[in-house]
């Protein structure tokens, strides 16, 4: 007695749901299926069909198996074959009334995994496109999720970033500089179009040569900028960058850059709640926030149009860069988010000479009286 | 190799007996004791990229567990992680299984476990994920599902509609097609979805009476919402 090395799947009448492991031999005149009748005793009963009775189609759950079908003594049979050398006998044995259907039936099997794989493949190449894109920060992703982020989220995420920084420091109510300040920012934002942020500017009473802008508009200029700076276009330039950092969402395409994919996929499919808790975290951070280097370009070319478009000098604001630059740089905080280089400079120079030229417009107050109210100058001891 | 089952019913164990030398893959985590005979020697089934990819793509356990009796014949007891039944099926060579990914919970050594890709509608409303695992080979295999397990049993032809989060196993020689519940169909728990799944015979289609997302919205609306 050898052993029993079954090769297909019987199902009928009187075998179990499973299918009664069978032994295929393909003959001459048709197929003879051998199924254990007696398991324990190892007794075997086999059974010839010839291939006239025979159908054949393609099925199984990958429809890459060979079933045949036939009525027997004791009703319908069904074989599910997947073995390839049965396959391969079946098919060069059998005649052509069967071969042909399944030649068709296996032609079809053919062409629908070439169009997984070719659904895969684009599936794959997809996702491996955005993930990489991400990586690499692909811009236009971002884009598209700060896109989805509505100005009140924006200004409540810079509103409570600027309230906490605010209440550690000393903050200067009014007086010459911030009606100077204000005057300012008016002149720079009054002629935006359609401008969606109400601007807050605050001037802080500290050393620190330093101004930014969070998200949402809400800006900060330190008494330390405002004594290195020899005329009142000078401050402007500086806020003009700043500002043009709010009107860009630079700030947000930072958040959303730091976050990554889960939150750029949650807001673009328009799940913006989650970010919630997320943002509050993140306020913090805000103040530390560095833009990329396009941002800064971008900042610095709009800013520059933002002052022409003020009628405020605007080679103001290359020559306090420059001048910022000169002197010990370690003590400049805006230098530390800003760095200066000749190549910036000359950006903005070039920029600058392609600007049709205008007679600038003075502002209202005395600059060397402003400067004046901020205490000593900086270096000099009050 | 022997197996039996302890305790049937929610909170199941299985003891297998292994003579000299043979040795049994198990889902890692799922060994709770074994004679001091047994080595386990963490394998990466299918090579390191076939780990990796179940890890990745089915969410399967980067390793399995090889229990060895090389040190003479042993026992091990084995257990899965959630409160359900354990189904043992006997591979015949010819017979093949596929698993949804948190069915698997051992098979002997000549059974082999391969990930496999579904078509991409299975895959998208199917719920189990793109990737499932093939059992074919010779020998024990065991699942484990959460709940009680029900074998359906298909004579060829014959049909019958399952939710697809209550999936635990089915033969290769059943189809299936995805499709949308009609209302009445709709599992209130899960993520609404809605999808269910229609075998067609022949074979045998597993399924588990209670359905793990289901669960796990339910536990979910007793943990505190932490802000
Ligand atoms: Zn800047």
């Amino acid at each position: 007695m050898t052993e029993f090395h079954p090769n297909a799947l019987c199902f009928g009448e009187e075998f179990p749901a499973t299918g009664a492991p069978c032994l295929v031999h393909v003959e001459g005149h048709g197929l003879t299926v051998t199924v254990l009748s007696d398991a324990d005793a190892g007794e075997r009963r086999s059974e010839s069909v010839p291939f006239s009775e025979l159908t054949v189609s393609a099925g199984g759950l990958d429809h890459d198996q060979l079933v045949a079908t036939w009525r027997g003594p004791t009703g319908q049979r069904t074989l599910y074959l997947k073995n390839p050398d049965v396959i391969r006998a079946f098919r060069q044995g059998a005649p052509d009334h069967l071969t042909i259907p399944l030649e068709r039936a296996a032609e079809q099997v053919r062409q629908v995994r070439q169009r997984h794989r070719m659904v895969w493949s684009i599936v794959g190449g997809a996702l491996l496109a955005s993930v990489l894109g991400l990586w690499f920060g692909s811009d236009r992703l971002v884009e598209l999720a700060v896109d989805r982020i509505p100005i009140e989220w924006e200004r409540k995420l810079g509103e409570s970033a600027y309230y906490d920084f605010l209440a550690r420091q000393e903050v200067m109510k009014d007086g010459p500089a911030v009606t100077a300040v204000t005057e300012m920012t008016h002149r720079l934002t009054d002629p935006i179009p359609k401008n969606p942020y109400p601007f807050e500017i605050t001037v802080v009473k500290s050393d620190v040569i330093n101004a930014f802008a969070l998200p949402g508009g809400y800006i900060v200029v330190f008494t330390g900028l405002m004594k290195k700076a020899e005329s009142p276009e000078e401050v402007a330039g500086v806020l003009a960058h700043e500002l043009n950092h709010v009107l860009q969402r630079h700030g947000l395409e930072r958040i959303v850059k730091q976050l990554g994919f889960v939150a750029v996929v949650s807001i673009v499919l328009g799940n913006p709640p989650g970010l919630g808790g997320v943002m509050k975290q993140l306020g913090v951070e805000l103040m530390t926030l560095k833009f990329g280097r396009a941002q800064e370009v971008e900042a610095d070319l709009t800013g520059l149009q933002l002052l022409h478009r003020a009628k405020i000098d605007p080679s103001g604001m290359i020559t306090f860069f420059q001048r910022l630059a000169e002197k010990d740089q370690g003590r400049v905080e805006w230098l530390s988010t800003h760095p200066m280089s000749s190549a910036r400079a000359d950006r903005l120079k070039v920029e600058l000479a392609d600007m049709p030229k205008q007679i600038p417009e003075p502002f209202t107050f005395d600059w060397t009286k402003v400067r004046a109210t901020l205490g000593g100058h900086a270096g000099g001891s009050p | 190799m022997k197996s039996e089952i302890l305790y049937p019913g929610a909170f199941p164990m299985v003891r297998v007996e292994l003579a000299e030398g043979e040795h049994i893959k198990a889902e890692s985590g799922a060994m709770v004791a074994c004679s001091p005979t047994i080595d386990i020697e963490s394998k990466m089934e299918g090579g390191f990229l076939g780990a990796l990819s179940r890890k990745f793509l089915t969410g399967e356990k980067f390793f399995f567990q090889t229990l060895r009796a090389s040190r003479g014949a042993g026992e091990v007891l084995l257990a899965p992680t959630v409160p359900g039944e354990i189904v043992v099926l006997e591979l015949d060579g010819v017979s093949e299984y596929m698993v949804q990914k948190d069915g698997f919970l051992a098979g002997a050594d000549g059974v082999t476990i391969d990930s496999q890709m579904q078509s991409m509608s299975r895959g998208l409303l199917g719920g189990e994920g793109f990737f499932i695992l093939k059992m074919s080979g010779k020998g024990m295999l065991l699942l484990n599902s959460f709940g009680a397990v029900h074998k359906i049993e298909l004579k060829p032809g014959q049909e019958y509609i399952v939710d697809n989060s209550h999936l635990v196993a089915w033969s290769t020689t059943t189809t299936y097609n995805i499709e949308k519940a009609t209302s009445g169909w709709v599992a209130s728990f899960t993520s609404g979805e809605g999808f269910v799944c229609r075998f067609r015979g022949p074979g045998l289609v597993f399924i588990q009476s209670r359905n793990p997302g289901g669960f796990g919205a339910w536990v979910r609306q007793f943990i505190p919402v932490t802000e």
